[in-house]
C-alpha cells in the first residue's frame, strides 16, 4: 500500500524557537549562510514565520507558522511548470522529490510555488576550513544554481527502508522514520507520519475539527495540516503567503 | 544538383529538431547538471560507518541529554534524548548544531599573551611567577563538576581563592537563600507539581533553565488549552515568545516589576488571600498602578489569579527580592510545587562578591562568560574553546571544544532534584588544547586528577544507596552491583536522578517588604548560551530568516 506522508503542525504548541530550522539544516548539510545572505537569498527549507493579529498594546497576539515543502498531491505545480523533470511525486511515499543533480536552475518552480518553500542556491556550498568533517554522510551537498526544499529527509527514509528491508520487511517502522524537524520540536508541535494510514496518530490529527490546510482553496491538496483554536490564527490560511522583507524582524 | 544556401538551413534546422527527438541532447544535458554539481571545491562528506553514542551537553548548565551520530570520528548530529529525565528529548535550537562548533573559524587553537602567539610552557612559568608573587584567585562558573574540586584544591594549597560567577538562574535563587541560609545551589523550582506559575519577564519557553524540562510540561499540560491544568502568567513590558504562548500575558511598564511585585503583596494582604499574615509593602496600588501603567482592577485581578489555582510559584529573572518575597507571601518557599530545597546537601561553594580584595593572577575557567572582566590589576589567564573578541584577557589559554574533554555534569541550578551525569570525551581534541585542570596538574601534579574525582562521585552515589540510573530503562541505584558498574552507565549517557525532596525542609522569614525598588534584568534569548561564539547554521534563525533579532556580541 502506498503512503502519503506529511505532517499536521500545532501552531498553538509552536513557540517559535527555530530549533526545526536548524536540525532542518544539519540533517540536510545545508550550508551556513554567506555575510550577504538575506532572508529572500538564504536557504531554509524549514522556516519559521512570525504573525500577528495586526492590533496593538494588550490586544496583539502572535502566533508562529512552520512553512515546509507542502509536498502538494493533486496538480503540484512546481512538476507541472520543470522543464527538467527534476521534480517528481514519489507515488509510494507521496514525497515531492526535488533532484538537484536534474535542476538548470530556471526557477520557474519558485515562481510556481504558491508556499514559497523552495529556495534558490545562490552561492557556491562552503563551510568553514575542517567543518565539512561535520557533514551527515548521507546527504550530498547541492551545487551553485539549483533549486533546493524540503524533500523530507530522504537520508532517514532510505535509512529505514534499509532497516525494514535487512529484517525482511516491507513496510518500515513508523518510528525509523521522522524528519529532523518533528525530531527536534521541543513540544511536540509538529506530527509527523504517514496521513493514508487511519491508526496512525497524524491520520485523527489531520481529520480533527480544528485542523486547516493553507490556500486549501488552490486544490492541489497539499500534505501538511496546521492546528489552531484561534481563529484569527485560522484565517491566515486563505492568506497569499508573502516573504518577510528584511525590515520585519522578529 | 546546387546546393543553396536555404537548403543547407533547412537541413540544420531539420537536424536539429531530428536530434532533440533523440535522447542524445537531454543525456548530455543530464551529464552536465551532474558533473557540474561535483566540482571538486564542492564539499563531500565522508564516508564511514556510523554509530550513535548518548552524552550530555555542556555548552550550558542545563544538563541536556543528547544523542550525538557519529561518522569517521567525528560528529555528524546532534538530536535529544527522548526519555532523558532532564530535559525530557528537548534541546535548544542552538544544539542541533553544536557539532559544528569544533571548527568554527574563531576556534582557539593556539596559545597567545597580549595578541601573539605564545606557548604553554610560556604560560605555565608566567602563572607559576604570578602565584609566588601573590594571592591566586580562580574563577568558576559551574560550580560543583569534578574540575571546580581541582580549582579548590589548588587553591586551598596555594593560598588562593575560588571564587563563582553565578548564573541568572541562580541568581534568581539569592535572595531565598539569604533569607533562609540554605545554600543556593541546594534549591529549585518544583515546576511539575505547581499549577499556576507567574514569571516576571522570565523566558521560561524560550531556553530558561533546562529548555526541554519546562516548555514539555508547557506542552503537555497548558498548550492551546483555555483553561490549562498549568497556568502559566508572563508578566512583560514586550509581547516575547513565551508571553504570546502564556495563559496571560500582563503588559507592563519598562522597570516596574518591582513596583507591580508590592501591588499585588498589598492586595493579597488586604483582601486576605494568603493564609498567613506578612510584612505590608510601603507603596500603595494607587502608586503601584500609576509606575506600571496597569489599571488598580488589573492588579487585583492578577492577585486573584495567582491564588485561585495552587500550587502557585514566582519566577524572577533575577535576584530582585521584590519579586522573590512574593513567593514568601504565597507560601510557596518550601512546599511542593514552589520553591523547594534538594534532598542532599550539594556543596556551595558561592562566593557573595566576585573576586574581592586584590589578587596577582587570577584564572578563569572556559565556563565563564566572556564578558567576565576580572580586577585591571591581576595578571589573567583565561581558558577558552572560541575567542569571544575584544582583548579581555592578558593570557588566553585554547581550551577543549565541544565533547572533546570527559567532564561531569551537576545539578543543573533550577532543577527540583538532585542529578548526575557524565559527558564522555567522544572526540580527540587537537593537540595543542589543554583543560584548565590539565594546566593545573602540570603545576601541581598532587592535585586530584579529573578522572579519579569521578569515581570517587560514582562511589559516593552508589553507597547512598538512593535514586535511580536512567539509561537504556531506568534502574534503581539498589539494583546496581558497583560503583564501576554505575560509573560505565553515566560514561555511557545514563544520568542518575535522586529521590523527591521532602517538602517544608526550610522557610524563609520576610520581617520587611524589601525596599529594593530596582528593574528586573531583560534576558536574551541567548543569554543562557555560554560559548561567546554561536554555530554557523544558527544564521537560519536571524540572518536568512526573519525569525529572531541577532544577539548582540556574538558571531555565527
Amino acid at each position: 500500500m502506498s503512503a502519503r506522508y506529511g505532517f499536521v503542525i500545532d501552531l498553538d504548541r509552536c513557540t517559535g524557537c527555530g530549533a526545526c530550522m536548524v536540525a532542518c539544516a544539519a540533517e540536510n548539510n545545508v550550508p551556513p549562510a554567506p555575510a550577504r545572505a538575506t532572508p529572500r537569498t538564504g536557504l531554509t527549507p524549514m522556516l519559521v514565520h512570525k504573525v500577528s493579529n495586526g492590533m496593538e498594546g494588550a490586544a496583539r497576539r502572535e502566533a508562529f507558522i512552520p512553512i515546509a515543502c507542502m509536498h502538494c498531491g493533486n496538480e503540484t505545480p512546481c512538476v507541472a511548470v520543470c522543464p527538467q523533470q527534476a521534480v517528481e511525486v514519489d507515488k509510494a511515499t507521496g514525497i515531492v522529490v526535488q533532484m538537484p543533480q536534474r535542476c538548470l536552475g530556471c526557477r520557474y518552480c519558485m515562481a510556481a510555488c504558491a508556499y514559497h518553500a523552495r529556495y534558490f542556491n545562490w552561492w557556491d556550498p562552503a563551510w568553514p576550513v575542517g567543518m565539512e568533517k561535520s557533514l551527515n554522510p548521507g546527504v550530498a551537498v547541492r551545487m551553485r544554481g539549483v533549486v533546493e526544499k524540503c524533500n523530507l529527509c530522504p537520508a532517514r527514509l532510505h535509512s529505514a527502508q534499509e532497516k525494514a528491508a535487512a529484517a525482511g520487511r516491507k513496510e518500515i517502522d513508523p518510528a525509523d522514520y521522522i524528519p529532523a524537524c518533528a525530531e527536534a520540536c521541543p513540544t511536540g508541535a509538529i506530527l509527523f507520519g504517514n496521513l493514508a494510514d487511519k491508526n496512525d496518530p497524524v491520520f485523527s490529527a489531520a481529520h480533527s475539527a480544528d485542523a486547516f490546510r493553507l490556500l486549501a482553496r488552490l486544490g492541489t491538496e497539499p500534505k501538511v495540516y496546521y492546528k489552531s483554536q484561534e481563529a484569527w490564527v485560522k484565517a491566515l490560511a486563505e492568506r497569499d503567503s508573502v516573504r518577510p522583507t528584511e525590515a520585519q524582524h522578529g | 544538383m546546387k546546393f543553396s544556401r536555404r537548403d543547407l538551413l533547412i537541413g540544420g534546422a531539420g537536424a536539429l529538431a531530428g536530434l532533440a527527438l533523440t535522447p542524445v541532447p537531454w543525456k548530455l544535458l543530464s551529464d552536465v547538471s551532474i558533473w557540474t554539481q561535483n566540482f571538486p571545491w564542492i564539499p563531500q562528506p565522508a564516508h564511514g560507518p556510523v554509530e550513535t553514542k548518548y552524552s550530555v551537553c555542556t555548552l550550558c548548565e542545563g544538563g541536556c541529554g543528547i544523542r550525538v551520530r557519529m561518522a569517521t570520528k567525528y560528529p555528524v548530529g546532534v538530536a535529544g534524548v527522548r526519555d532523558h529525565p532532564v530535559s525530557k528529548g528537548a534541546l535548544c535550537p542552538l544544539a542541533f548544531a553544536a557539532h559544528q562548533l569544533n571548527w568554527h573559524p574563531r576556534r582557539l587553537r593556539e596559545v597567545r599573551h597580549a595578541g601573539r602567539t605564545a606557548s604553554w610552557a610560556e604560560a605555565q612559568t608566567a602563572f607559576v611567577k604570578a602565584c609566588g608573587e601573590g594571592p591566586t584567585a580562580i574563577v568558576d562558573a559551574r560550580p560543583g563538576r569534578a574540575v571546580s574540586s581541582v580549582f579548590e584544591a589548588f587553591t586551598r594549597k596555594h593560598r588562593g581563592s575560588y571564587q563563582v560567577v553565578l548564573s541568572a538562574e541562580s541568581q534568581a535563587l539569592t535572595p531565598y537563600a539569604g533569607w533562609s541560609g540554605v545554600p543556593v545551589t541546594s534549591l529549585g523550582y518544583d515546576l511539575e507539581n505547581a499549577r499556576t506559575i507567574v514569571s516576571f519577564g522570565v523566558p521560561v519557553l524560550d531556553g530558561w533553565g533546562t529548555p526541554g524540562r519546562f516548555t514539555r510540561l508547557w506542552s503537555e499540560r497548558a498548550a492551546g488549552a483555555a483553561d490549562p491544568q498549568l497556568r502559566l502568567i508572563q508578566i512583560e513590558p514586550s509581547l516575547s515568545r513565551t508571553a504570546a504562548r502564556a495563559w496571560r500575558w500582563v503588559p507592563l511598564r519598562e522597570g516596574s516589576e518591582a513596583a507591580l511585585a508590592a501591588g499585588v503583596a498589598r492586595t493579597l494582604l488586604e483582601e486576605h488571600l494568603v493564609g498567613a499574615p506578612g510584612p505590608m509593602p510601603r507603596s500603595t496600588l494607587a502608586e503601584a498602578a500609576a509606575q506600571t501603567g496597569l489599571a488598580t482592577e488589573a492588579i487585583r485581578d492578577l492577585a486573584q489569579r495567582m491564588v485561585e489555582n495552587r500550587p502557585v510559584v514566582v519566577i524572577a529573572p533575577d535576584g530582585n527580592p521584590a519579586i522573590a518575597a512574593l513567593n514568601v507571601l504565597l507560601g510557596a518557599v518550601g512546599a511542593p510545587g514552589g520553591i523547594v530545597r534538594k534532598r542532599g546537601d550539594v556543596p556551595s561553594h558561592v562566593s557573595a562578591d566576585p573576586l574581592p580584595g586584590s589578587f596577582r593572577a587570577v584564572l578563569v575557567d572556559s565556563t565563564v562568560p566572556w564578558e567576565f572582566a576580572a580586577q585591571n590589576d591581576a595578571e589573567v589567564f583565561r581558558f577558552a574553546a572560541w575567542d569571544g573578541g575584544g582583548d579581555s584577557a592578558g593570557w588566553l589559554l585554547p581550551a577543549p571544544g565541544f565533547l572533546e574533554e570527559l567532564t561531569d555534569v551537576p545539578t543543573p541550578p533550577t532543577s527540583a532534584l538532585e542529578t548526575y551525569a557524565v559527558a564522555q570525551n567522544l572526540v580527540a581534541p587537537p593537540t595543542e588544547i589543554r583543560s584548565a585542570a590539565q594546566f593545573l596538574l602540570q603545576i601541581d601534579p598532587t592535585l586530584p586528577a579529573v578522572e579519579k574525582v569521578i569515581h570517587a562521585r560514582c562511589d559516593e552515589i552508589f553507597r547512598t544507596r538512593q535514586g535511580t540510573v536512567y539509561g537504556e530503562h531506568p534502574l534503581a541505584v539498589t539494583k546496581i552491583y558497583s560503583a564501576k558498574h554505575l560509573e560505565e552507565q553515566l560514561r555511557k549517557g545514563a544520568v542518575w536522578m535522586g529521590d523527591p525532596p521532602s517538602p517544608g525542609k526550610f522557610r524563609c522569614e520576610l520581617k520587611e517588604w524589601p525596599a529594593d525598588n530596582r528593574a528586573a534584568n531583560a534576558t536574551c534569548w541567548a543569554a543562557s548560551w555560554a560559548p561567546p561564539v554561536f554555530p554557523p547554521l544558527a544564521t537560519k534563525l536571524y540572518q536568512e530568516s526573519n525569525l529572531r533579532e541577532p544577539p548582540a556580541g556574538r558571531q555565527a
